[in-house]
């Protein structure tokens, strides 16, 4: 499954630099030209034709925001669907599935290098980019769900004629924390690992303005093996890092919901159940995103097809794990005795929103157990039809825990029906339209597969070594 | 990084005798512990026959099943992945699996007498419950059906069976790759892989019942969705470590000595700390969701541990289980000086037993001032007291030694999968 | 800023060395060197990372230190080669981490436990299970920050020029090509012996690395300050506006953003409506209508009036008995201490400050034994504490009736405990 073959056993130990089986002579070199190549090109070369359409519907969606965040602003979250019992809806849905998106990223980047998946090195670049982009749309949410967003700022501690402070027992207020750790962490993180490769779009730079950007960019790195040293160290203390802040901010996120005493929403499990649901619709975003793209800019010798089928696998196992998850909290319900938490299960199950549970369990139990047919995740039009239903699957997870349980409370005086609007409709649109447009001009002008790590797990990288 | 080695040619690979002294010994030590413990609980009056011993007998039989159990899912973990570095110590993982039909006649010692009535372990085997005046009715009657003392037996068969059934299929097809030649044993372990998946999904299934019946339920009025998860990272992090002791005692008696190297500890330490991590993880989501929720059902089962003299073990346990480990086993020397990482994995085996003791033994009903307190976590958890008796301990030797027997039953043979395809890569593993 | 140091390319016309790769032309730049140019180092060119680790662990071997190797990717090995000693960036990182810790436990303590507590939901102040997300997530948090910023200050990086940058060649080293650089500053260093040395190490090709030694081409570029001093005072523009506002008074009116937030469509108690007759926003009572809970209907219990005149004894509703009296003290304290004294005699602090700023104002005596109170019937006390009397001004608003009534026990105890005579007092009571 790695990519990078056994070595030869061929190789004669003859203790000189120069060994003789094949990878040596300029091929090795060939090997790593090859891939500056083509990474390079695809932000070198001119625009492809499609990035300009893709880009213009991308930007008018983020229009879309634009137009419904100044709505909502001026008129407050009553133009949502949002009302006195359901009062969480479309708007911590959105919330809950990007910052899950965002965690196949850092899982690819960070999990994935601790357990020395070097396949990894193809996908991590943009898998980091997305996580980034992912954080940024979710980020949203939070703010823009309060009544008077103006004073979102209060959440940040800060002296004041009041000596008023955040409440810090809140998991709104842990949120906080978690959030900002986590895009703080992902951007220093993706730059970093970034740098060599601006550093090679530098040198690549026939323009000055080029040069310059990308010279500035990229800190003046030069390749010292000193410098190396110290940035592989670092590396792998932020791979090492960021393993556990990718599962505490899913679970912080879930304990939004759990440290409640809502039935439905007040159960153990949910931390780990909502970190194995992030990783599931993170996986799936990078699959639809990262199997167009590389047929676009023709990168299929460098993101391979058994990469695609290793997160295919990865889906497999976190959609039933997900999946097991469903079944634990509804035999512990029914164990329980408790009456309210009973009802709620039923009330997912066959109550008024009985259609969004349907979709949940199918996109998101049935839907990943096509992966265990090979066929299927060899076939790339297959594996992106599939990963849309699971993100469907799993954007409707959080519409079901959240909108159900609320819909339904412990009196008939406290039930009600939540129904979007179309303001609720477009923000959602919007969010996906401020993703994608980060996301594109991320392929553009950014180099999109980490190319000094593929070197470094490339078979070439042990050129002339004696073994 | 993918470098392949073979093996060294003065290798020693064969169990030999090992096996058959460890089964002599083990079972010898066990059968006179058990006896004693026999004894020794039979004497203790609590105020309900056996009661302690039973519950002791409990944790002791869980402690070396949770390793049994463990080690089924490593070797599953390591098909399911491909995993190359931990091929060495598969073999060994296997031999432990083999102690599981041991351990399920031992366990059959505390389901018999619930079976035949016996109602201090499992309270929900108390016939009173069935009666609608009992002042727990109201939480238990749903759920006596699921309590059905010959439903609960047969589940406790069903999940024997199927771990059993998981182990001896891949420890047998593992072991019959040594006689094939290089196509034989690629074929045999594509198979282990192919079917590596569904295994880990019905082992998944069967481990999170089997937590929740077995020690969930001792506390039939409490429940918490993530008790099985965090059951399963105390028994992983038991696992690693036991691994490490085992494989390095081995060594001790000669045999593979240079095959396992100061690289695999490396990486088994990488585990311990990373299942040491998962089990607080875990751990803290139950703790702080419960005090934070603040509802009476679930915080009663921490009032008990946190407002009694069991306040103290809870301590232990979160410095002793997490934080102290956690901190050691942060550094790559400790990972690589082995004296110190088999200290590592005695003190988290050490405290594992404790975690498991801090889990079960608060759950029993006791007499206050001669008044029976009703069912399991009631009454005022400042009278409840914590009693360690010498019969945990006799019970505790006894399940090693018993445990060790079932394992050395099964050692026979090579000590490594020689026949694997990605042997070679193993015995080449770097670290870092 | 531009790297690529072009416009010194032809200044001393030195030859283009040829492309390298399978080349063994050990490139011929020796030509005059010009008088102002400072030799660097040599650079040299390998054709695969195995040949660099190994020209490397050579060029260590022989005594160099002022030496680094160059490389699209990090060569695996390398480090051993060149001797480089392992970063102590871990250690730092893990200061950092323990100052995220430390901080981010203290902020949270001092900001909710210590300067302000609240009571959120009854949990203590200092909720260290409450505490422990955040807390976690600064460590994190700080250690991320240290290790970034920790790696690039150790690296010594933006460093955006290096003198290999001016040779051609070197543009490849984040594509394709491997080199070692040997510095001139090495004490080792000769130009030909260490140019044969790389040679004999297997270089594809070794180029000297001239600078300009002149102080003026070490200068950085006038316009550059002239930006990063513009860019400094833009920054501090900010600054210097909130500093402003916070300092100083304005007369204007906030800006109203959101005008329907700041005038909302709404009708406030007594403002003026005129959509209604009255022109009020205030509907009164509805007639015929008595709110919930206003009925008092009970002239006894509601009014103190027994048949219409004032009752001498107690309505029924009251039990005389220590919580009552306990009730009444504690109401007493609050609503009428301050103007009637805790003992009753009138010298309550608001009387006596009028005293002291020179007013008249006189609180009524209520324990004097020719008090009109002494005399006062139950119901006509009550009604003076609940409508008032003079310059007293009713409390019905403020005390429920219950209250008021244990407030009028509690004046009779005061009464009584005033004007009691030597054969009322309790045993054992001391008089002075």
């Amino acid at each position: 499954m790695s990519d990078s073959a056994t070595q030869e056993p061929s190789h004669a130990a003859d203790g000189h630099g120069h060994g003789h089986a094949h990878g040596d002579h300029g091929e090795a070199q060939a090997s790593f030209r090859q891939v500056t190549d083509d990474i390079v090109g695809v932000a070198f070369n001119p625009t492809p034709k499609w990035w300009y359409p893709a880009f213009g519907l991308a930007l008018i969606m983020l229009g879309c925001l634009v137009v419904a965040l100044v709505h909502l602003f001026k008129t407050g979250i009553g133009v949502w669907g949002n009302n006195n019992i359901v009062g969480w809806a479309w708007d911590i849905t959105n919330f809950v599935f990007w910052i899950g998106i965002g965690h196949a990223g850092t899982l690819i980047s960070a999990v994935l290098y601790l357990f020395r998946q070097d396949w990894r090195t193809s996908i991590n670049r943009s898998a980091e980019a997305m996580t980034i982009f992912a954080v940024a749309a979710a980020g949203i949410f939070p703010i823009i769900h309060t009544g008077r967003p103006w004073f979102a700022w209060w959440l940040i501690p800060h002296p004041n004629d009041m000596g008023m402070w955040p409440q810090f027992r809140s998991p709104l207020m842990w949120d906080v924390f978690a959030i900002s750790t986590y895009a703080t962490t992902s951007i220093l993180f993706w730059y970093m690992g970034m740098v060599p490769d601006l550093a090679t779009l530098r040198d690549r730079s026939k323009d000055k303005v080029r040069q310059i950007v990308y010279g500035l960019l990229s800190l003046g790195w030069r390749g010292s093996a000193r410098q190396w040293h110290r940035y592989e160290r670092a590396y792998l203390i932020l791979a090492a890092l960021s393993t556990p802040l990718v599962l505490s901010v899913h679970s912080v996120v879930s304990f939004d919901f759990a440290t409640s005493q809502n039935p439905g929403w007040h159960t153990t499990i949910l931390p780990p159940y909502f970190v194995a649901g992030a990783i599931f619709s993170g996986f799936a975003m990078v699959a639809t995103l990262l199997i167009p793209a590389r047929s676009l800019f023709k990168l299929q010798h460098i993101i391979k097809d058994d990469h695609i089928e290793a997160m295919c696998k990865i889906m497999l196992a976190t959609g039933t794990m997900v999946g097991g998850a469903y079944a634990i909290e509804l035999f512990i319900a029914w164990y329980s005795g408790n009456l309210w938490e009973w009802f709620t299960f039923k009330n997912r199950i066959l109550g008024p929103y009985a259609w969004a549970y349907f979709i949940m369990v199918s996109c998101n139990l049935l839907v990943p157990q096509f992966f265990w047919s090979k066929r299927v995740r060899k076939n790339m039009y297959a594996v992106v039809a599939l990963c849309l239903l699971i993100n469907v699957g799993m954007w409707f997870e959080r519409f079901v825990i959240i909108v159900s349980s609320l819909a339904r409370q412990a009196m008939p005086g406290m039930w009600g029906y939540f129904s979007p609007t179309r303001w609720d409709a477009l923000t959602l649109i919007g969010s996906f339209g401020l993703f994608f447009t980060l996301f594109l001009l991320f392929l553009r002008f950014l180099p999109i597969v980490a190319i000094a790590e593929v070197k470094a797990v490339s078979p070439a990288a042990h050129a002339g070594k004696d073994h | 990084m993918s470098a392949t080695k073979s093996l060294h040619p003065d290798e020693k690979l064969k169990a030999n005798k090992l096996g058959s002294r460890l089964f002599a010994i083990g079972g010898a030590a066990g059968a006179l512990l058990l006896a004693l413990s026999v004894v020794l609980g039979g004497a203790i009056d609590q105020g309900f026959a056996w009661q302690r011993f039973f519950y002791a007998y409990l944790v002791a039989w869980g402690f070396v099943c949770s390793i049994a159990v463990g080690s089924l899912f490593f070797i599953l973990s390591h098909h399911l992945v491909r995993g190359k570095w931990g091929i060495v110590l598969r073999r060994v993982a296997e031999f432990i699996t083999g102690s599981l039909p041991l351990l399920f006649l031992l366990g059959l010692g505390f389901i018999i007498p619930v079976l035949a009535g016996y109602k201090h372990l499992y309270y929900w085997s108390e016939p009173g419950l069935h009666d609608a005046s009992h002042p727990l009715y109201h939480h238990m009657h749903n759920k006596l059906g699921w309590f059905d003392p010959f439903f609960f037996a047969g589940r406790y068969v069903l999940y024997f069976a199927i771990y059993i059934g998981l182990a001896r299929w891949f420890a047998g097809k593992s072991k019959a790759a040594d006689d094939l030649d290089e196509a034989g044993a690629a074929a045999l372990a594509e198979k282990m892989r192919v079917w590596s998946g569904i295994a880990t999904l019905v082992f998944s299934i069967t481990t999170v019942f089997f937590a929740f019946d077995l020690f969930m339920s001792l506390s039939p009025t409490w429940f918490s969705t993530i008790y099985s998860v965090n059951w399963f990272a105390g028994a992983m992090l038991a696992t690693y470590c036991t691994l490490a002791l085992f494989t390095r005692a081995i060594q001790r008696s000669g045999r593979i000595t240079h095959s396992v190297t100061v690289e695999h500890y490396h990486d088994i330490g990488k585990y311990m700390f990373g299942w040491t991590f998962f089990w607080i993880y875990t751990a803290f989501s139950q703790f702080m969701l419960q005090w934070y929720g603040n509802m009476p059902e679930e915080t009663v089962f921490y009032n008990y541990r946190m407002f009694s003299q069991w306040e103290w073990v809870s301590w232990a346990l979160l410095f002793g289980h997490w934080a102290f480990p956690y901190l050691a086993l942060v550094t790559r020397w400790t990972k690589r000086i082995l004296p110190l990482l088999m200290f590592f994995a005695v003190w988290q085996l050490v405290f594992h037993y404790v975690d498991l003791f801090w889990n079960v033994m608060p759950n029993q009903q006791w007499l206050v001032e001669g008044k029976l307190v009703l069912g399991p976590l009631q009454g005022d958890p400042a009278l409840h007291k914590v009693h360690f008796h010498p019969v945990d301990v006799t019970l505790l030797f006894a399940m090693i030694a018993l445990f060790l027997a079932g394992v050395g039953r099964s050692m026979k043979g090579n000590l490594l999968p020689v026949k694997d395809p990605k042997l070679g890569e193993s015995l080449a593993f770097e670290n870092y | 800023m531009d790297t690529h140091d072009h416009s010194h390319d032809h200044d001393d016309e030195r030859p283009v060395p040829p492309p390298g790769g399978g080349d063994h032309d050990h490139g011929d730049d020796t030509a005059a060197a010009g008088a102002d140019d400072e030799l660097h180092g040599l650079l040299a060119e390998f054709e695969t990372p195995g040949a660099l680790i190994a020209a490397a662990r050579k060029v260590k071997n022989a005594g160099y230190t002022d030496f680094d190797c160059y490389s699209p990717f990090p060569v695996h090995g390398i480090d051993d080669a060149m001797g480089i000693k392992r970063t102590r960036l871990p250690l730092v990182v893990f200061a950092g981490g323990i100052a995220g810790l430390i901080g981010g436990a203290f902020l949270q303590w001092w900001m909710n436990a210590y300067n302000w507590p609240w009571n959120i939901g009854g949990k203590p102040s200092w909720s260290i299970p409450a505490n422990v997300p955040i807390t976690y997530e600064t460590t994190i948090l700080l250690s991320v920050l240290t290790t970034f910023f920790g790696m690039w200050a150790a690296n010594k990086l933006p460093q955006v020029w290096h003198p290999f940058f001016r040779l051609d060649r070197f543009a490849r080293v984040t594509d394709d090509g491997l080199f070692l650089g040997i510095d001139a500053s090495d004490r080792r260093f000769e130009l030909e012996q260490t140019r044969q040395l790389l040679v004999a190490a297997g270089a594809t090709h070794v180029e000297a690395c001239y600078v300009d030694a002149r102080p003026e081409a070490r200068q950085v570029p006038k316009p550059i300050f002239a930006v990063m001093i513009a860019l400094g005072m833009l920054a501090l523009i900010p600054l210097v506006q909130i500093y402003k506002a916070r300092a100083t008074r304005s007369s204007q009116p906030h800006w109203h953003i959101f005008s329907d937030m700041d005038f909302q469509p709404k009708v406030k108690s007594d403002q003026p409506f005129p959509d209604f007759a009255d022109g009020r926003g205030n509907r009164g009572h509805l007639a015929g209508t008595v709110a919930r809970g206003q009925l008092a209907a009970d002239d006894l219990f509601d009014r103190g009036l027994d048949h219409g005149a004032w009752t001498t004894s107690l309505p029924p509703q009251i039990t005389v008995d220590d919580a009552a009296l306990d009730r009444g003290q504690e109401r007493y304290n609050i609503y009428c201490a301050p103007c009637h004294g805790y003992d009753g005699a009138g010298h309550g602090i608001v009387p006596e400050r009028v005293k002291r700023i020179g007013g008249v104002w006189e609180a009524r005596n209520l324990v004097a034994p020719d008090s009109v109170a002494i005399a006062m019937p139950n119901g006509q006390l009550f009604n003076t504490v609940s409508n008032g009397f003079n310059t007293m001004m009713g409390y019905a608003a403020q005390v429920p009736v219950a209250d008021r009534w244990k407030i009028v026990l509690y004046v009779r105890a005061l009464q009584r405990a005033q004007n009691a005579t030597r054969d009322e007092l309790p045993p054992g009571a001391t008089v002075r």
